[in-house]
C-alpha cells in the first residue's frame, strides 16, 4: 500500500471517530470538547506504558480507552445536564489543564513531546496494517453502535432534548442520565482514539492536541450534517482529502477554499449535506426496491 | 618531449577521471521543502523559502548542480501535523533528498516517515535535541542546547561583576524549557544565583503581573525565554517599573525577530541577544544575500533564520556533487545513503557566514554572537563566543 494512501486513510479515520465523538453528545446540544483532553491524556498514557513500562501496545490500547471513560464519567458527574455554553467551557478550560500538567512532566517528555513510539509487531509495515485495522474496525463497531442509538428510544429521547429539554423532562427522559451516557461513550472513543493518532506518528506532542482538531472535527459536523452519523462518513475524507489535492500554487489559498466551501455550505445547507430526511428517504428508496426484488 | 609526456600524463588522468564519474542522468535535480507557508508562523516560512529559492537562483546562475539546474518546491504543511505527514509520505516515494519539515510538531509526524524510507530531509531550524532522534537521515545546525547555550551565558554575566543574582522568564514551547536549563547551569558556573523561575504562559496577553512577581524578588539580571512579542511587551513592562541596567537583560535567540523591537520600541534600547547570525560579518555572498533580502523584506535586514535553508541547499549540492549522485532511480537507495554520510560528517562547508566542520550530524565550531541593541533599535556586536 503506497505510504500517502496508509496516512490518509489512517487520519481519516480518526477524523471520522473523533468526530463522532463530539456529534454524539451533541445529540442533547452538548459541544463536548473535552475529548480533545481525553485523546492527549490517554495518548501520553499509552506511550508511557509502552516506552517505559514495556507495556505491550493492546493493553496500553485498552488503558487508554478506559482513562478516557473514567475521566468522562468524573466529569460528567457534574455536567451531564449543564447546558451547552457551560460543557463548552469545561472543555477548553480541560484541554488548558491537560497542557499545563503535560508541559510540566517532564517524564512524559514536558513541552519536547515523546519520540521514537516502536512499531506494533516489529515491523513498519506490520505497524501499518495493525493500526489500519484497529481504526477502520473501530469507525465500523462505533458507527454501528451509533446507528443502533440513533434509531433507539434513547436516540429518540436525544432528539427531544435537543429541540426542548423541558418537554423531553415531562415525556419522562431523564436527562441528566442522558448526557452522562453520550458524555462517557465520547470520551472512551476519544481515549482511543487519541492513543491510536501518536502510534500513526510514532511520537507524541502537545501541538498534535490544539484547537485546530476543535476546528476540524466542528467543520467535519456541520458541513457533513449534524443531525445524521452519515455526515462525518461523508465530509471527513473529502475535507481532509481535498486540501492534499490541491496543486502547489492554489495549496496557499487552501484556508481561504476551505473557508467559502463551510460558508456555501452554512447558507445554502444549514443542516449540512446529509440530513436525517435525506438518510431517511434513502433508507425507504432501499426498502422499496428489495421490496421489488 | 617533457612537456608532451606531462599533456599526455594530464589527459590520461583528466579521461580516468572523467571514466569514474557516474553520469547525472536527470534533467533537473528537484528538492521539495517541507515548509509552513501558511498559518500561524507563514512569515517565518516565508523567509525561509526566499533563501532556499535565492540559493537556487543562485546555484543555477553558476551552472547548477553538477551542470544541472536545481528547483526548489515548497511544499505547505500549514503548521499541520497531518499534512507534513502525508506529504513526507508522498515525497519519500521518490525524492532524492528534501529539506523541512518546518517546525517541531510537523518535523515529529513528519520525520519517522523519512527515517522508515531512509531518505534525508535537512532539519535546519530545529534544535539539536528535536533532529537527534532522526540521524542520520537528518542533521543538527545547532550543537546540544546543553553544550552551546552556557558558554553564552558565562560570557554574558561575566560583563557585569556586580550582577549577583538573574530571574528568568520562561514560556513553555518546546525545545525553551531546555534552553533555561541551560541558561542556569551557566549562572551556577558563573557563581551568580537564580532566583524564582517566572512562566509565562503561552497565551498570555497582560504582561504585567509577570514583570511585577519577578521584580518583587530584587533581580539584578533578567534573562528571557519567550517569543519574541512577549519578550518585547516584558522588556517594556520592566522599563514601566523602574529598571535601568537594560544591558543586564539578555533575550534568548529564539526571540530575536523584528518582533521584539517592534513591540518594545524605544525601551529595547541597550538589551543585548544572543544569537548565530551576525549582520556585520562582510563577504561577498552574504554581502550581496543582505541587499536582495532587503529588496525582498520591505527593506528590512536578514531575519534570524533566514540563511539556514540557503545553507542547506549548498550543502545538498556538495553532497551530490562530491560523491557523484546521478539522480539515476534505480539508485535511489545508494544515492540517499551517500548524501547522508556525506552531509553528517561534512568538513570545511562554506557557508554564507562563516566555514563549519559537521561530525556525526552535529557542528562542531559554529560560532555565536552576543549583540547589543543601540538607539536606533539596531543591533551591534559586543562579542564572538566559540564553543
Amino acid at each position: 500500500m503506497p505510504l500517502s494512501l496508509y496516512y490518509y486513510l489512517a487520519i481519516t479515520a480518526v477524523n471520522i471517530l473523533m468526530s463522532w465523538a463530539i456529534y454524539l453528545p451533541y445529540r442533547v446540544a452538548h459541544l463536548h470538547f473535552i475529548t480533545i483532553a481525553n485523546m492527549t491524556i490517554s495518548g501520553y498514557l499509552s506511550g508511557y506504558l509502552v516506552m517505559n513500562l514495556n507495556m505491550p501496545f493492546f493493553w496500553a490500547l485498552l488503558i487508554g480507552f478506559a482513562a478516557g471513560g473514567i475521566i468522562g464519567y468524573i466529569v460528567s458527574l457534574f455536567i451531564g445536564d449543564a447546558p451547552t455554553f457551560a460543557v463548552v467551557i469545561v472543555g477548553f478550560t480541560f484541554i488548558y489543564i491537560t497542557r499545563t500538567v503535560v508541559e510540566n512532566m517532564p517524564i512524559i517528555g514536558g513541552t519536547m513531546g515523546m519520540f521514537g513510539l516502536p512499531n506494533i509487531g516489529g515491523k513498519p509495515a506490520t505497524h501499518r496494517y495493525v493500526i489500519l485495522g484497529i481504526l477502520w474496525a473501530l469507525v465500523v463497531v462505533v458507527g454501528f453502535l451509533i446507528h443502533r442509538f440513533d434509531n433507539s428510544r434513547l436516540g429518540k429521547a436525544a432528539s427531544a432534548v435537543f429541540v426542548d429539554k423541558d418537554l423531553a423532562t415531562s415525556l419522562g427522559v431523564d436527562i441528566k442520565k442522558l448526557g452522562q451516557t453520550l458524555q462517557v461513550f465520547s470520551c472512551i472513543i476519544a481515549g482511543g482514539a487519541g492513543v491510536l493518532y501518536g502510534f500513526i506518528y510514532k511520537s507524541f506532542h502537545l501541538d498534535f492536541f490544539t484547537f485546530h482538531l476543535v476546528g476540524i472535527f466542528m467543520t467535519t459536523i456541520f458541513v457533513g450534517g449534524y443531525s445524521t452519523l452519515w455526515g462525518t462518513v461523508l465530509a471527513a475524507p473529502i475535507l481532509y482529502g481535498l486540501p492534499l489535492l490541491f496543486p502547489a500554487e492554489v495549496q496557499s489559498w487552501r484556508i481561504v477554499i476551505y473557508g467559502v466551501i463551510l460558508i456555501l455550505v452554512l447558507m445554502l445547507k444549514p443542516e449540512g449535506f446529509i440530513t436525517r430526511k435525506f438518510v431517511h428517504s434513502i433508507g425507504i428508496a432501499l426498502s422499496r426496491k428489495r421490496e421489488k426484488l | 618531449m617533457k612537456k608532451l609526456v606531462g599533456v599526455l600524463v594530464l589527459l590520461l588522468v583528466a579521461a580516468s577521471m572523467s571514466f569514474g564519474q557516474a553520469k547525472v542522468v536527470v534533467t533537473e535535480w528537484q528538492v521539495p521543502f517541507l515548509n509552513s507557508l501558511t498559518g500561524a508562523i507563514a512569515a517565518i516560512g516565508e523567509f525561509l523559502q526566499w533563501g532556499a529559492e535565492y540559493a537556487a537562483a543562485e546555484i543555477n546562475a553558476a551552472g547548477g548542480i553538477a551542470g544541472k539546474p536545481v528547483k526548489v518546491i515548497g511544499v505547505d504543511t500549514a503548521l499541520d501535523p497531518q499534512k507534513g505527514s502525508v506529504e513526507m509520505a508522498r515525497l519519500v516515494k521518490s525524492s532524492l533528498v528534501a529539506m523541512g519539515p518546518v517546525p517541531e510538531p510537523v518535523i515529529m509526524a513528519a520525520m519517522p516517515i523519512a527515517v522508515e524510507n531512509e531518505m534525508v530531509s535537512i532539519t535546519a531550524t530545529t534544535s539539536f535535541e528535536y533532529a537527534k532522534p532522526y540521524f542520520p537521515w537528518t542533521v543538527s545546525w545547532f550543537p546540544p542546547t546543553l553544550d552551546r547555550l552556557p558558554p553564552l551565558v558565562v560570557a554574558w554575566a561575566k560583563q557585569f561583576p556586580a550582577m549577583k543574582n538573574v530571574v528568568q522568564f520562561v514560556e513553555p514551547y518546546g525545545p525553551w524549557p531546555g534552553m533555561a536549563g541551560a541558561h542556569s547551569n551557566a549562572l551556577k558556573t558563573a557563581g551568580i544565583k537564580e532566583l524564582t523561575k517566572v512562566d509565562v504562559p503561552s497565551d498570555a496577553v497582560t504582561l504585567g503581573p509577570l514583570a511585577v512577581k519577578a521584580m518583587a524578588q530584587k533581580p539584578e539580571g533578567v534573562i528571557l525565554v519567550c517569543n519574541a512579542e512577549k519578550a518585547g511587551k516584558i522588556v517594556k513592562e520592566l522599563k514601566n517599573l523602574g529598571w535601568k541596567n537594560m544591558s543586564q537583560i539578555l533575550v534568548f535567540s529564539s526571540a530575536d525577530d523584528p518582533q521584539l523591537t517592534n513591540t518594545a520600541g524605544a525601551d529595547i534600547n541597550g538589551v543585548q541577544v544572543y544569537n548565530y547570525l551576525n549582520l556585520a560579518t562582510s563577504n561577498p555572498r552574504w554581502d550581496k544575500f543582505k541587499v536582495e533580502f532587503a529588496k525582498a523584506h520591505n527593506g528590512n535586514p536578514p531575519f534570524s533564520l533566514s540563511p539556514n535553508y540557503y545553507d542547506a541547499l549548498y550543502m545538498i549540492k556538495e553532497a551530490i556533487e562530491k560523491t557523484g549522485v546521478t539522480g539515476d532511480p534505480k539508485l535511489l537507495k545508494v544515492e540517499r545513503k551517500k548524501i547522508a554520510d556525506y552531509i553528517a560528517n561534512v568538513k570545511g562547508f562554506k557557508g554564507l557566514l562563516f566555514d563549519w566542520d559537521m561530525k556525526d550530524g552535529i557542528p562542531t565550531n559554529k560560532p555565536t554572537y552576543i549583540f547589543q541593541f543601540d538607539q536606533n533599535g539596531k543591533k551591534s556586536l559586543v562579542m564572538e563566543v566559540r564553543p
